[in-house]
């Protein structure tokens, strides 16, 4: 790689201005074998957003990233990182993220600080810098006093963090975190959601996470696409995901005699039968009083009425269904347990 | 910072690492002087009584210090493959790769601290051959050259097992194959007698040995101080190097593909 290449990137006129930070399209990884890992995927993450990839094991997230770390090559499609191709400028492309793989990936014979002060080296920190932003990362981070302490005697939740400061000391522009609360206790997994936000928030860093915690996704995402037997099966804000599997659903008990069916405005009968009724509706909140008005009215006695809104997982079983039946492979399996083995030490 | 400035600190920093490491828990690093100390208090002393083994006038175990030097150098670098696996198999090397450092650097950076467990050795085989008396010309440049030659030496045989790391893929694997290169290397070399009580089959294959070269290029400056054959030991040495650490930064992403 030469000097050019860098300064034009850092200063290219569209380049610098681009509010794409990822821009994937028509990407495909066949591995040797025949495996079409991943076929034909396009998308885009926007500067400064959570963006999630979702999907059952083997769907081709982990293989996705792999290909826009410059881990892999593609076998056909392009990628673009804050507008700079994969490809042809790796090491460019690679000074600009960060990556926390799935499995735990620092290192247990060196000590917090040490794990943090030789990765600021490897991705080449200022040296008037560096040691104000280890300080400050280990110190946000509540990893202070066991700076010195090697690493292996570390909690699980402990090292993840750890893995994130890394991301704070080095700032890339871009942070790709692979299962960031796989095997984390509650408490860990809450306290690693808060530090990515603190990130994005603050340093405005864009992350790409994959996860299969529907929860957390929603929680933490602006966008999602759900990938599924190597292709993209949905995308979009977690909210019109939702809202693309069907409305609220509101069940209703009763006393008295149901109708059999509801105005057309209120909304469409699911099911019905012995005093409860389930109601198809758009926005549950608001149907809640006219719905009720109109039962009794019909001659109903409203005993309860109880509102359930689609959730992601909802979502996710919609579109990944067709591969759910297909499961992920033993390595798979086997990196997921071992990374949940080796956080719960 | 130029291409190749990054391409240097980034070497010096992994090199960093493990010998950070090293620091925390050496335990290792005295293991791996058992071997050779064996070989020079059991075997050099039990072969020292047949008269005659050794060219040149010199006792036999004058004659193996500088061969049991290499030999050791060469069983902690042909490991190295098996280290690099375990860092794919912990996710550390996906971490390493990840970075914007070139994989030159990386795989550079593996072999210095083989070089530096090499420098190791060397230092303990020379306190040891002062202890136990074995008349070794303890001279300080020819102390410094035979370390400098530990350090190329490792550096050979830890970016070769690096190299046959990213086609064998496997802990088990590395470990045969381990196995499989040190012992035919080891006796098909002058370390333990001189080539010229070889078969003739076993001459010629010799001659291909790099840890001829190198046990040559060493008992030159510990033994005879006969420096004629110096530049062509170290010239092999630093050619075969260079191809290694070459074949393994290209071959390196083969492991976490």
């Amino acid at each position: 790689m030469t000097v050019p290449q860098q300064l034009e990137a850092a200063s290219g006129p569209e380049e610098s201005v681009s509010p794409t930070a990822v821009q994937v399209s028509g990407l495909t990884k066949v591995y040797p074998g025949g495996t079409r890992a991943v076929d034909d995927v396009s998308f885009d993450v926007k500067e400064g957003e959570i963006f999630g990839l979702l999907g059952p094991n083997g769907a081709g997230k982990t293989t996705t990233i792999k290909m826009i770390t410059t881990l892999s090559k593609p076998t056909a499609g392009t990628i673009r990182v804050f507008g700079v191709d994969t490809r042809s400028s790796p090491e460019t492309v690679r000074r600009m993220l960060g990556f926390v793989p799935q499995a735990i990936s620092v290192d247990g014979d060196l000590t917090g600080y040490e794990n943090l002060l030789i990765f600021s080296k490897l991705f080449y920190v200022d040296r008037e810098q560096r040691s104000k932003r280890i300080r400050d990362a280990l110190e946000l981070f509540g990893l202070a006093d066991r700076a010195d302490d090697l690493v292996k005697h570390y909690s699980g939740g402990m090292m993840r963090r750890l893995e994130i400061a890394q991301a704070l000391v080095n700032r890339p522009k871009l942070l790709f975190l692979d299962e960031p609360s796989i095997g984390l206790d509650p408490y860990s997994r809450l306290q690693v959601i808060d530090h990515i936000r603190e990130l994005n928030r603050n340093f405005g860093t864009t992350i790409l996470l994959t996860t299969h915690d529907m929860a957390e996704a929603d929680e933490l995402c602006d966008r999602l696409a759900i990938m599924s037997l190597g292709k993209i099966a949905t995308s979009g804000a977690p909210k019109e995901l939702k809202r693309s599997v069907g409305g609220d659903v509101l069940t209703v008990t009763s006393s008295g005699k149901l109708p059999d069916s509801v105005p057309p405005e209120l909304g469409k009968v699911a099911s019905s039968g012995q005093g409860t009724m389930k109601i198809l509706t758009v926005d549950g909140e608001k149907a809640i009083p006219r719905i009720t008005d109109f039962l009794e009215a019909s001659g109903a006695v409203v005993e309860s009425v109880s509102l359930s809104r689609p959730t992601l997982d909802d979502v996710f079983m919609k579109y990944a269904k067709g591969s759910l039946q297909q499961e992920g492979t033993y390595k798979d399996a086997r990196s997921a347990r071992r990374s949940a083995t080796r956080h719960g030490r | 910072m130029s291409s190749l400035q990054r391409s240097v600190s980034s070497a010096f920093t992994i090199a960093e690492m493990e010998a950070r490491k090293l620091r925390h828990d050496s335990t290792e690093l005295w293991m791996r002087t058992v071997q050779p100390a064996l070989w020079l208090l059991v075997f050099g002393e039990v072969f020292n009584t047949i008269r005659g083994l050794a060219p040149g006038g010199y006792s036999y175990i004058q004659y193996i210090a500088p061969g049991v030097l290499a030999q050791s150098v060469l069983f902690i670098a042909i490991f190295y493959g098996i280290t690099i696996v375990w860092e794919r198999d912990v996710g550390l090397l996906t971490k390493l790769l990840s970075t914007p450092s070139p994989r030159i650097s990386v795989v550079v950076g593996k072999a210095l601290a083989a070089g530096v467990r090499g420098i190791f050795q060397g230092i303990m085989i020379f306190a040891l051959a002062l202890i136990i008396g074995v008349n070794l010309r303890f001279d300080p440049l020819d102390m410094a050259g035979v370390l400098l030659v530990s350090v190329l030496f490792a550096m050979c045989f830890a970016s070769l097992s690096m190299t046959l790391a990213s086609f064998l893929k496997t802990r088990d694997r590395m470990m045969g194959i381990g196995q499989v290169i040190t012992m035919p290397l080891f006796f098909a070399s002058n370390a333990i007698y001189p080539i010229s009580l070889m078969p003739a089959w076993l001459q010629s294959v010799s001659a291909y040995n790099p840890l001829s070269y190198v046990v040559d290029g060493m008992r030159a400056m510990l033994l005879t101080g006969d420096y004629s054959g110096l530049p062509v030991d170290i010239l092999v040495l630093l050619a075969f190097t260079i191809v290694f650490i070459l074949t393994s930064s290209v071959l390196l992403k083969r492991l976490i593909e």
